[in-house]
C-alpha cells in the first residue's frame, strides 16, 4: 500500500501518495453510492431508455413483432405519418385537450383552493373530501358513470341542458363534441389532485407575511397578487408540468372506453393513436415512428416550459 | 463489504435454484400441459369453459388444460397473442374472431389443419360447408369454426302494442321496419330501431350481404363498399337516423341500454347477447326475429364468432391441442358450450337432437330466430394482407361518418373504398 512507502522518499512523494489515498477514499465512498443507485439506474435504463432506443430503431421497419419478414423501409413510416389525416387530427385534438386541461385543471383548482381556505377548518375538510373523491375512483369506473350521464336519450347532462333550454348534443357520437366529452371526464377525474396540491402549497405560506401586509394596509387582491402567487410559484410549476405532460396521457382510458377515438377520428389523441397503430393494426414500426415524433414534440415543449418557468420562480427557504 | 455478502449469497443461491429448475428434465410420466386462450368472461361463457376443461381432463388424464381468459374480446386476445408469439411462448390453442382470422392466418405462425382432414375424417362429418368455410383462407384450413353467432332483431312487444302494431308480426323487410318505425315514433314518441355500432363492422357487412353486395370481391383485390348495393344499404341507415329520425346513432353500450330500458323498440345485435337481453329487459319480455330482408332479396347475414387455431410448435403439444379441439366440437362439448354461451353449434344437427341441444333450444325462444338464420350465414369477411386490420377500421370510420349525415353515403364510401383498396394492394 502507498502508506507503507519507504522512509525518506521525500515530501513530494508523500503528498502524491496522500492525494492518491484521498482519491481512492473518495472513489470508495462514491462506490457505495453508485452501488445503491445501480438498481434504480439499471431499471430505468432497461425499462425506460432501452425501449426508447429500441422503439426509435423499430420506426424504420415495417413489421408486426411476429412475422419473420421484417422489412426496412427507411423514412417511409415518417412520410406516411406526416400525410396521415389520423395523425394530424390526433395532434390537433391533443393540443386542444392539453390547453383545455391546463386552463381547467390548473387555474380552476387554484381559485377553488384559495376560496376553500377562507371557510372554517371543518367545512374546509368537507370540501376537500368532496373535491378529491373523484381522484380516488378508478378511471374505468368514472367512465362507466359518465357513459350514462352522457346518454343522449336519457342522460342527466342532456336533461339539465334541456331544462335550461339549451340544445342537447349526442356527446360521444358527434364529431364536434366527442373530444370535449373526453376532456370533461378527464378534468372531473384529475381536478381534485391539483386542488389538494394547491391547498397544501397555500397552507405552507407563512401567515406572518399576510399579517404584516395587512398592517401595511394591503387589500385582498394585493395579498393574492404579491404574496400568494409568487410564493405559490413552485407549486404552480409542478401542477403545470404534470398537467401538461401527464394530462394528455390521462386521455387514454376515457378514449378507449367511451369512443375508441371515433367518430371518424374526431376524439383521437396521440397516445391512443400510437396504441391503435401498434396494437389494433399491428403496425409496430409505424406506431414507433409516431411515438418517436410525439416524444420529440413533448421533449421540446417541456424544455421550453422549464426554461420559461425557471426564470420566474421564487423558491422559498 | 461484509453486509453485502449475505444478499449476494442469497442471490447466487436463487440463481442456482432457477437454473436447476430449467436444466432438470421433466419427468416422462407428467401429463402434457397446454394453454387455451378464450374470451369467455364470467358473465359470457366462463363457467362453460371451466366445465369443459373438467370433463375433458377426466377423460384425458394425460393432458392438462390451462385455460386463460383474455380481456378485451377478440382484439384484446390478438394483442396478447402477438406479444406471446414475439416472446415465442404462444398458447397451444386460441379463439380467433372471424374478423381477425385472415390476419392471423396470413401473419402469425400457426398450424395449417388440412392434414387432419385425411388423418381424422370422422371429425369433419356433420359440419356444414358454409360453416367450415369460415376457417378457410386461400383454399387452406387455418382454423376450426367453434363459436358461431348470427345477428337477430330483438324487439320490445310492449312498444309495438302501444303503437297499435301486432307484436306477433315483427317487420320482415327494411321497408316494413321504416313504415312501422314511423308509426312507433308517432304513437309512442320512442325511437324505432338501433343497429349495433361497436368497434367492428359486423352489422355493416350484414347489410351489404343482405342487399346482394359483397364486402370483398371474390378475387380479394377490391373491397365492395362502394358498390351500388352497399351504398344503397348504408344510405338507408343514414336516412333512418338523419331524415326520418326513427333510428338512433349511439355507441354500442348506449344503444343496448336504451333498448333494454324501453327507449327504443328494436335492436339489431348478436344472438350471443340473448341471455343478457332476457335478464335485463326492463318492463317487457324481449322477443327476437330474423334480420329484416331487403325487399324480395334472400336473407343473408355476416357470421359472428370465432375459429380455434393451433399455435403449438411442439408435436406433443400439437397432438394434445387437436384432442382438445376434437372434444370442444364433440356432441358433449358442443352441448356444454352452446348452453353456456348461446353460440350456435357448428354441428347444426345437434340443435334438433333430443339427447343434446333440443331441450335447450325448446326453452330459449330467442334462439329460434338465430337458428332460422343459420342456413343463410355468410362469412364475416376478414380483410387479407398485412393491412387487413387497418382496412376494417377504415370502414368503421366510414360508417361513423355516414351516420353523422354531413355528406351522402356514396361520397364517403367511395373515398373509404379507395383508401381500403390501396391498403389491400400493400
Amino acid at each position: 500500500m502507498s502508506l507503507a512507502a519507504p522512509a525518506g522518499s521525500g515530501s513530494i512523494a508523500l503528498a502524491v501518495g496522500g492525494a492518491r489515498v484521498r482519491l481512492r477514499r473518495r472513489w470508495r465512498a462514491n462506490a457505495v453510492a453508485y452501488l445503491y443507485l445501480a438498481p434504480a439506474a439499471a431499471l430505468t435504463a432497461v425499462f425506460v431508455y432501452w425501449p426508447l432506443v429500441a422503439s426509435a430503431a423499430l420506426s424504420f421497419y415495417d413489421w408486426n413483432l411476429v412475422s419473420p419478414d421484417r422489412v426496412a423501409v427507411g423514412w417511409q413510416n415518417y412520410r406516411d405519418l406526416v400525410q396521415s389525416r389520423a395523425f394530424r387530427l390526433s395532434l390537433v385534438n391533443t393540443g386542444q385537450a392539453a390547453v383545455a386541461l391546463t386552463v381547467l385543471t390548473v387555474l380552476a383548482p387554484l381559485i377553488l383552493a384559495v376560496l376553500v381556505l377562507q371557510v372554517t377548518p371543518r367545512w374546509r375538510n368537507v370540501y376537500r373530501v368532496v373535491l378529491f373523491s373523484p381522484t380516488v375512483i378508478s378511471m374505468a369506473i368514472a367512465c362507466a358513470i359518465w357513459l350514462w350521464m352522457f346518454h343522449p336519450l336519457y342522460g342527466v347532462l342532456n336533461a339539465a341542458l334541456g331544462l335550461a333550454g339549451l340544445p342537447a348534443p349526442a356527446w360521444l357520437s358527434s364529431s364536434d363534441w366527442a373530444i370535449w366529452s373526453i376532456v370533461l371526464v378527464t378534468v372531473w377525474k384529475t381536478f381534485g389532485f391539483n386542488f389538494v396540491i394547491y391547498t397544501a402549497g397555500l397552507l405552507a405560506i407563512p401567515a406572518e407575511l399576510y399579517q404584516a401586509a395587512r398592517v401595511d394596509g394591503a387589500s385582498d387582491a394585493q395579498l393574492f397578487r404579491h404574496i400568494t402567487l409568487p410564493l405559490l410559484a413552485p407549486t404552480t410549476l409542478f401542477v403545470l408540468l404534470t398537467t401538461f405532460v401527464l394530462g394528455p396521457q390521462n386521455l387514454f382510458i376515457p378514449t378507449q372506453i367511451l369512443t375508441q377515438g371515433g367518430p371518424n377520428e374526431a376524439s383521437n389523441n396521440v397516445g391512443y393513436l400510437v396504441y391503435q397503430l401498434g396494437f389494433e393494426y399491428f403496425r409496430v414500426g409505424y406506431a414507433s415512428a409516431a411515438a418517436t415524433l410525439i416524444f420529440l414534440v413533448f421533449l421540446v415543449l417541456t424544455a421550453i416550459q422549464f426554461l420559461l418557468a425557471e426564470r420566474r420562480i421564487h423558491y422559498g427557504g | 463489504m461484509a453486509q453485502l455478502r449475505k444478499p449476494l449469497f442469497y442471490a447466487a443461491l436463487a440463481l442456482l435454484l432457477a437454473l436447476g429448475r430449467l436444466l432438470l428434465p421433466a419427468s416422462a410420466a407428467e401429463p402434457v400441459t397446454i394453454e387455451y386462450w378464450h374470451i369467455n368472461s364470467p358473465t359470457f361463457g366462463g363457467p362453460a369453459v371451466t366445465e369443459l376443461v373438467k370433463l375433458f381432463e377426466s377423460r384425458h388424464p394425460d393432458i392438462k388444460i390451462v385455460e386463460k381468459f383474455q380481456p378485451g374480446v377478440y382484439t384484446g386476445l390478438m394483442q396478447q397473442l402477438q406479444v406471446s408469439l414475439a416472446a415465442k411462448r404462444p398458447p397451444a390453442v386460441a379463439q380467433i374472431g372471424f374478423n381477425l382470422t385472415a390476419y392471423a392466418a396470413g401473419q402469425f405462425p400457426h398450424v395449417v389443419l388440412d392434414k387432419y382432414r385425411e388423418s381424422d375424417p370422422e371429425f369433419f362429418k356433420g359440419i356444414p360447408d358454409n360453416i367450415m368455410a369460415l376457417g378457410l383462407f386461400g383454399g387452406k384450413l387455418h382454423g376450426i369454426p367453434f363459436g358461431v353467432s348470427t345477428p337477430v332483431m330483438y324487439y320490445n312487444p310492449e312498444l309495438f302494442k302501444a303503437a297499435g302494431l301486432d307484436p306477433d308480426q315483427p317487420p320482415q323487410t327494411w321497408d316494413e321496419v321504416q313504415r312501422q318505425g314511423q308509426i312507433i315514433k308517432q304513437k309512442t314518441g320512442k325511437l324505432a330501431v338501433y343497429l349495433q355500432q361497436p368497434n367492428d363492422e359486423w352489422i355493416d357487412q350484414t347489410l351489404i350481404w343482405g342487399n346482394g353486395g359483397r364486402p370483398l370481391s371474390e378475387d380479394g383485390k377490391r373491397v365492395g363498399w362502394d358498390s351500388a348495393p352497399a351504398i344503397e344499404a348504408m344510405q338507408m341507415w343514414q336516412d333512418m337516423v338523419q331524415k326520418s329520425k326513427i333510428a338512433a346513432n349511439l355507441t354500442w353500450e348506449e344503444g343496448i341500454q336504451a333498448f333494454l330500458s324501453g327507449h327504443i323498440a328494436m335492436c339489431l345485435t348478436t344472438i350471443g347477447r340473448q341471455e343478457h337481453m332476457r335478464k335485463n329487459a326492463n318492463g317487457f319480455d324481449v322477443r327476437s326475429a330474423p334480420v329484416p330482408r331487403f325487399g324480395g332479396k334472400p336473407l343473408a347475414t355476416a357470421t359472428g364468432g370465432n375459429v380455434l387455431m393451433i399455435f403449438a410448435s411442439d408435436p406433443a403439444q400439437e397432438k394434445a391441442a387437436w384432442e382438445w379441439i376434437r372434444f370442444l366440437l364433440s356432441p358433449d362439448g358442443a352441448t356444454i358450450w352452446t348452453r353456456g354461451t348461446g353460440y350456435l353449434p357448428p354441428r347444426a344437427a345437434l340443435a334438433n337432437d333430443p339427447r343434446y341441444l333440443k331441450p335447450f333450444f325448446d326453452q330459449a325462444p330467442l334462439m329460434k330466430a338465430a337458428l332460422d338464420t343459420f342456413p343463410y350465414a355468410k362469412p364475416w369477411v376478414s380483410f387479407p394482407g398485412s393491412r387487413g386490420l387497418e382496412i376494417t377500421k377504415t370502414l368503421i370510420k366510414a360508417r361513423e361518418e355516414v351516420l353523422e349525415g354531413k355528406r351522402p353515403a356514396e361520397a364517403i364510401l367511395k373515398e373509404a373504398a379507395a383508401q381500403a383498396n390501396t391498403l389491400l394492394s400493400r
